[in-house]
């Protein structure tokens, strides 16, 4: 391409030349010709504050050379402000953007301001559902579906989607994450809505005793609202069966640990962290701590 | 348990078959060669990398410090640094008044862009390269700063990294700790809104994570905790959440550690969790000797450094992080779990930069 510096439609403005030493180098990034070129009429039009479609076009360009410049996408909104554009246009750009660099935060961020300015959250399920099928732990995607539902209160159909998910793949955390976050926020974590969730993810642990993701959901859901689990007797029941079935999973026995540490079975628990040692060594010295304070409790 | 549910999902046979080759030790010599070399030119590769170019001088700096090495920079070299660092420093003026106060992140555009705005992940590795380098901070503009950082707070009490409007998280609300810590002035936080706010991130998982409702991440907990415990608020969290949550740190460790539930180990996290751990007081539950050979496999023992998994390519980030991981766990060398800077650096900013 066409170097800004040789164009005749550039020929009005001055570039500013970065700062540039190879002899007295501080982390000095060497630079390509074109991102000297692109950034020294980005820095030139930012200064005289140019907000015309040529300038738009430049700082497509020197997105391309460094996504991560703040500023230049900064500078973009305040184009798009001055201009009035079409933000269709502004949609399929930060697509493109997202396709290329899915884990580029400014990116994300300029996608979110530019919902804000249309109102319209209507494209962002799908686009949010085409970067997690290819990384279905993508923080951002989840970080801008999660911020559009609830700013936008679309819950119907998530829980299908993490149906999905999860059928897909059983230890995809993110999405169990994203479950717990629908629920809290559309209908709330009533006694009964722990009963139910609590059977969605015992079936899935017994799918898969080892599977942190479902046991957390499952602790997750009792605890973090404040409840016992002798509240719940059908999910004892489901530890309690599995452990005399002898399945080995550290995270059954450390759960029953809690169960009889909660009803007040400290022998119980003590055998249970004996177990643990052996079965998940690498933390040995957590549960030999975990059985000492049995002791120090009493 | 069916084959697909391994407890610990590894391919060991791979790992094995390369561990007799693997060095037993950090590989100094060939980690200073890697940072010193980045103090200088960088390849064009690293044009992503602009916009944090000054995290790669903290990167390459705290790297140094901690291997012993920062004597092999001159003297007249570490002037330069001071200069450059400095040099980027965001000065008040009439029409933005402190809002763009703060460091830049590289010189690639000029201060009089009006566009132009401090950064404060930036000022917080300007303030720790500062600090390792030996200056004593007197030619920060320490009211510029501090009002800087308190135009990036929001109502929640979270941080944004630049006051035109960005996105907010842990990240920043750590930088912001980190600042006021470090310039001993707290008028850049409201610390009962920024507690209140790290709170409510600790997920049902028992970890925390960058927002409200997003999934617990080992980044995002250190941030909070080391921002808590600067803050001197670390025992606002219960004590039955933080035995939740170190549960949870623990359960990240697999050799190395992973950063979230069912994601591969990365080198990173030995010092996000290695850190939060130390925070915690539980740092001796941590198996060491796994850490340890983890990371070994991802030493690049050639061009020195660390990458992210092994048979990666190292890169600056991984090559700080392993270097500073397996310092905060073995405990061989000193680290500051919170301000994430050598134990030597911290004793220097006590006696030279806090009166
Ligand atoms: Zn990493």
């Amino acid at each position: 391409m066409t170097f800004y510096a040789d164009r005749p439609e550039w020929k009005d403005v001055t570039p500013i030349p970065l700062p540039y030493s190879e002899n007295e180098p501080v982390v000095q990034i060497m630079y390509s010709e074109r991102f000297k070129d692109v950034y020294g009429y980005m820095a030139a039009i930012m200064q005289k504050k140019e907000y015309s479609e040529r300038a738009l076009n430049l700082t497509t360009d020197a997105i391309e050379c460094n996504a991560a410049n703040y500023t230049v996408w900064h500078y973009r909104r305040e184009i798009l402000r001055h201009l009035q554009s079409d933000l269709q246009d502004e949609m399929k750009f930060t697509e493109s953007v997202i396709d290329d660099q899915p884990k580029n935060y400014q990116v994300w961020h300029h996608r979110r301001c530019i919902i804000e300015m249309t109102g319209d959250p209507s494209q962002e399920l799908d686009l949010t559902e085409y970067t997690l099928s290819s990384d279905a732990k993508n923080y951002h995607a989840w970080d801008h579906r999660q911020w559009v539902l609830s700013q936008y209160k679309i819950w119907d159909k998530e829980l299908e989607y993490i149906d999905d998910l999860l059928s897909k793949d059983l230890r995809n955390n993110s999405a169990w994450n994203h479950r717990y976050f629908v629920i809290e926020n559309s209908q709330g974590w009533s006694r009964e809505t722990i009963s139910k969730e609590l059977e969605y993810a015992g079936a899935y642990i017994k799918k898969a005793p080892n599977n942190e993701s479902s046991w957390n959901f499952a602790r997750g859901i009792i605890k973090k609202n404040k409840m016992n689990y002798s509240d719940f007797p059908a999910f004892k029941e489901l530890c309690v069966g599995m452990n005399e079935s002898h399945i080995p999973s550290p995270f059954l026995l450390s759960t029953l640990a809690d169960i009889n540490i909660e009803e007040g079975n400290k022998t119980a628990a003590s055998n249970i962290f004996e177990q643990l040692k052996d079965l998940d060594s690498i933390r040995e010295k957590y549960w030999t701590f975990k059985q000492d304070q049995l002791q120090v409790g009493s | 348990m069916s084959a697909a549910d391994p407890i610990v999902e590894t391919d060991e046979a791979d790992m094995e078959d390369k561990a007799e080759d693997l060095p037993k030790q950090l590989l100094k010599d060939k980690h200073s060669k890697f940072f010193k070399h980045m103090l200088g030119l960088l390849p064009e590769a690293y044009q992503s990398h602009d916009s944090s170019r000054l995290t790669l001088l903290y990167f390459s700096l705290s790297s140094l410090d901690l291997i012993g090495a920062l004597d092999e920079i001159t003297d007249k070299q570490k002037k330069e640094l001071i200069k450059w660092i400095y040099s980027l420093q965001v000065k008040p003026d009439h029409e933005h008044g402190y809002s763009r106060c703060g460091f830049f992140a590289t010189d690639s555009l000029p201060e009089s862009i009006d566009a132009n705005y401090g950064h404060i992940a930036m000022t917080y590795v300007a303030l720790c390269s500062l600090i390792i380098l030996g200056d004593d901070l007197t030619g920060v503009d320490r009211e510029s700063i501090v009002q800087g950082v308190r135009a990036l707070q929001l109502d929640s009490g979270s941080y944004q990294c630049i006051s035109f409007g960005t996105e907010s998280d842990a990240r920043f609300v750590y930088c912001a700790a980190c600042i006021s810590y470090f310039l001993n002035d707290w008028r850049g936080m409201d610390v009962e809104k920024a507690t209140n706010f790290l709170l409510s991130i600790q997920s049902y998982e028992g970890g925390f994570a960058q927002n409200i409702g997003r999934e617990s991440h080992g980044g995002s907990t250190y941030c909070a905790l080391a921002a808590l415990q600067l803050m001197g608020k670390l025992d606002a969290i219960t004590e039955e959440s933080r035995a939740r949550l170190i549960y949870w740190c623990l359960n990240r460790q697999q050799s190395g550690f992973n950063g979230r539930p069912n994601k591969p180990v990365d080198t990173c996290y030995s010092f996000w969790l290695g850190a939060s751990l130390t925070l915690l007081g539980a740092k001796d539950f941590i198996n060491k000797e796994c850490n340890f050979s983890f990371l070994m496999t991802t030493q690049d023992r050639y061009m020195g450094g660390f990458s992210k998994w092994p048979g990666y390519l190292p890169d600056p980030l991984h090559s700080y992080f392993g270097i500073s991981g397996m310092y905060v766990i073995s405990g061989e060398v000193e680290v500051h779990p919170a301000l994430n800077i050598s134990m030597r650096a911290y004793r220097h900013w006590q006696s030279q930069c806090t009166s």
